[in-house]
């Protein structure tokens, strides 16, 4: 995996996603602290001196396991990641931190702690609607998750030290958005599938080796010219994606994955965390006030979904495509509202409700070409 | 039946055009001769896509007099789209249905497709072109199949399926979708001696309120076509006729609907731009 750069790195590191994280936990003992959701910042966890892990799922696999424990209206998306919990596929973890993102994600954190208990874990609590109340009780949670870290790990994290972390993971970001830029040509110059390789890795990767990955990316990428005709152009919006399958699938069905908004997507990089004096504020503004997660209510009207037609204009889209996770209420509830928000903007929107498989494979698949017929013709 | 390239055409010989639908129980060809359809066939799919498509392809051919060669493009729709090689193009049913409808009866806004498998609601604007879908969920509830799974439960030809159901004045309700829970269902509303009509005809209007929630969620605009298998049961028809309070058109042969289509964007990609 040394010897490769750029898009084939990063997709190698998908087959094997926990492989650089137990080889530096080997070479300076540091603990991996594996991580669900996008509101504990993982800036602090690397502050405390301990090495974040994004967790996923391995979409399509049987549950079974994680079905003895789980109630049947739970998303299949938990299930599965329950069950690398209960296959031993997670046991490389020093600790865990799971956000109240949603109540299913935060029963999770009961279980699974309660079977597996970890020499380190949190369930890091997240208000449900963005108050000046709720943002002051964001700030102290980020306290609380920095002491217990603290503890753990006997590093101190300081104001600097978490500001040079931001730091890095800023540059992660504005390397992001360079390679977002590319996608506005047409065809775009990278595909949805390569783009989101890139971000997955980058939740496996320290932010510092992310950062040379995606130099090399960008430099891969800026290299290519525009080939081939261009295709219907799609922004796919939905809960959590985290394997390239289906952004596979609609490149196959004939489309161009050109923007998106889900959780390891756009959502987490689209802006910087703002300097600030204390560093934060900048965590408040960006993991709680500015992240676009349905599980946040914003209150009643559309508004909340300006920024999203604003980026299907930026993008130059044909039409939207939502992924959600089967029994995802958060999505699910606002899925109407958007779909005839987008409408009378004309963008067209296809829902595929999907148990976290992508299957069965050819029922999506004539679903996305129809769409994308529709869109074309 | 071998790979072959798909040619313009453009000399005074009639062209001929095929479109090939290979659902998940039957299998139709339709053939057009210089945009006109001159004949079609239906078979059952069987287990194999590929074959069941030549079967079709090769019925449609025998009684038009015609052969392989003299077919200028062939366009696949239906599940078994991609199983078919020597298609030229491959289209979703959702395109060929809305096309083959539209065909039928230019004043049709919304197409109804009940296949063996699926359903489908297709809104069409006044051009013809797809504006938006739905699709039935993963299971095959309110389709074909569920019909031929309680036909054998009631012990009735599925043919006479909804004359069965004509003689009911009321209807049982039959409060599962699930095809597998509705057949037990009915198993044990014939073994408390309920009466076969009133179940038959509370299945048919099952059908119809799993169909409606499908048309209300892309909108209901008129006129109606009912397409696929489903539209030769009468009583299907009529329930879901009652339920939207509107009447509903059943083409002759709804089943073609789809390849119909298919031949259609066929012939419009072959020829039909130099033509008309």
């Amino acid at each position: 995996m040394h010897n490769l750069s750029g898009l084939a790195r990063a997709a190698a590191i998908a087959s094997q996603p926990e492989a650089r994280v137990s080889e530096l936990r080997q070479e300076s003992g540091r603990p991996i602290i594996g991580y669900l959701c996008c509101f504990a910042p993982p800036e602090i966890i690397s502050a405390a001196g301990a090495i974040p892990y994004r967790i996923t799922g391995r979409p399509g696999e049987p549950t079974a396991e994680a079905d003895a424990y789980l109630e049947p209206y739970g998303c299949s998306y938990v299930r599965n990641v329950f069950t690398q919990a209960l296959k031993g596929r997670l046991d490389f973890l020093d600790g865990l931190v799971i956000s109240h993102s949603c109540d299913l994600v935060q029963r999770l954190y009961g279980i699974w702690t309660y079977y597996h208990p970890f020499p380190y874990s949190r369930l890091f609590n997240v208000p449900h609607q963005v108050t000046p109340w709720a943002e002051r009780f964001f700030k102290r949670e980020l306290g609380f998750f920095k002491e217990s870290l603290e503890q753990f790990t006997g590093q101190a994290v300081t104001a600097e030290k978490l500001r040079e972390e931001i730091d890095l993971a800023n540059r992660n970001r504005a390397l992001i958005r360079e390679l977002y830029q590319l996608r506005l040509k047409n065809p775009p110059l990278i595909k949805g599938s390569e783009m989101l390789s890139l971000l997955l890795a980058g939740g496996w990767l320290p932010a510092e080796e992310f950062n040379t990955l995606l130099n090399e990316a960008l430099e891969e990428v800026e290299a290519r010219s525009p080939e081939g005709t261009p295709r219907p152009r799609i922004l796919v919006w939905g809960s959590l994606l985290d394997n390239i399958a289906f952004y596979r699938m609609i490149e196959e069905a004939g489309g161009e994955v050109a923007a998106d908004d889900t959780c390891i997507g756009f959502r987490l990089f689209e802006k910087d965390i703002p300097a600030t004096g204390d560093p934060d504020e900048g965590l408040k503004e960006h993991y709680f006030v500015n992240f676009q997660c349905p599980r946040t209510d914003r209150g009643p009207g559309t508004g909340r979904f300006d920024y999203l037609l604003e980026r299907a204009r930026e993008y130059n889209v044909d039409g939207v495509i939502s992924y959600i996770i089967s029994f995802c209420d958060p999505h699910k509830f606002d899925y109407p509202d958007l779909r005839d928000y987008l409408k009378e903007a004309d963008f067209p929107m296809l829902l595929i409700d999907d148990n976290y498989s992508f299957t069965p494979a050819g029922t999506i698949q004539t679903r996305l070409q129809a769409f994308i017929e529709l869109l074309a013709r | 039946m071998g790979q072959r390239q798909g040619e313009k055409i453009t000399g005074s010989n009639p062209v001929v055009v095929a479109g090939i639908d290979v659902g998940s129980l039957s299998a139709e060809a339709v053939l057009l001769k210089d945009g006109r359809v001159v004949t079609f066939s239906i078979i059952p799919t069987g287990a194999d896509s590929r074959k069941a498509a030549e079967k079709a392809l090769t019925a449609a051919m025998e009684s038009a007099g015609l052969q392989f060669d003299d077919l200028a493009v062939i366009v696949a729709t239906g599940y078994g789209r991609i199983s078919i090689p020597f298609a030229h193009k491959r289209i979703t049913e959702i395109t060929c249905h809305g096309r083959g409808a539209f065909y039928l009866d230019p004043a049709v806004r919304t197409v109804i497709d009940i296949g063996g498998q699926d359903s489908k609601v297709i809104r069409l604007n006044q051009q013809g072109k797809v504006l938006d879908f739905a699709m039935n969920d993963k299971c095959a509830a309110g389709t074909g199949r569920f019909l031929e799974v309680m036909a054998t439960a009631l012990e009735v030809e599925l043919e006479n399926l909804a004359a069965l159901s004509d003689q009911a004045v009321r209807a049982i309700s039959i409060s599962s979708t699930c095809t597998v829970f509705a057949e037990t269902e009915v198993v044990s509303l014939l073994a408390g001696g309920a009466d076969r009509a009133e179940i038959a005809r509370g299945l048919h209007e099952s059908i119809a309120a799993r169909t409606s929630s499908l048309v209300y969620r892309v909108g209901l605009d008129e006129a109606v076509m009912m397409t696929g298998g489903v539209a030769k049961n009468s009583a299907v028809v009529k329930a879901l006729e009652e339920k939207l309070q509107l009447r509903i058109i059943v083409p002759p042969e709804p089943q073609i609907a789809g390849a119909l289509g298919a031949a259609l964007l066929a012939w419009e990609d072959c020829c039909a731009a130099g033509t008309t």
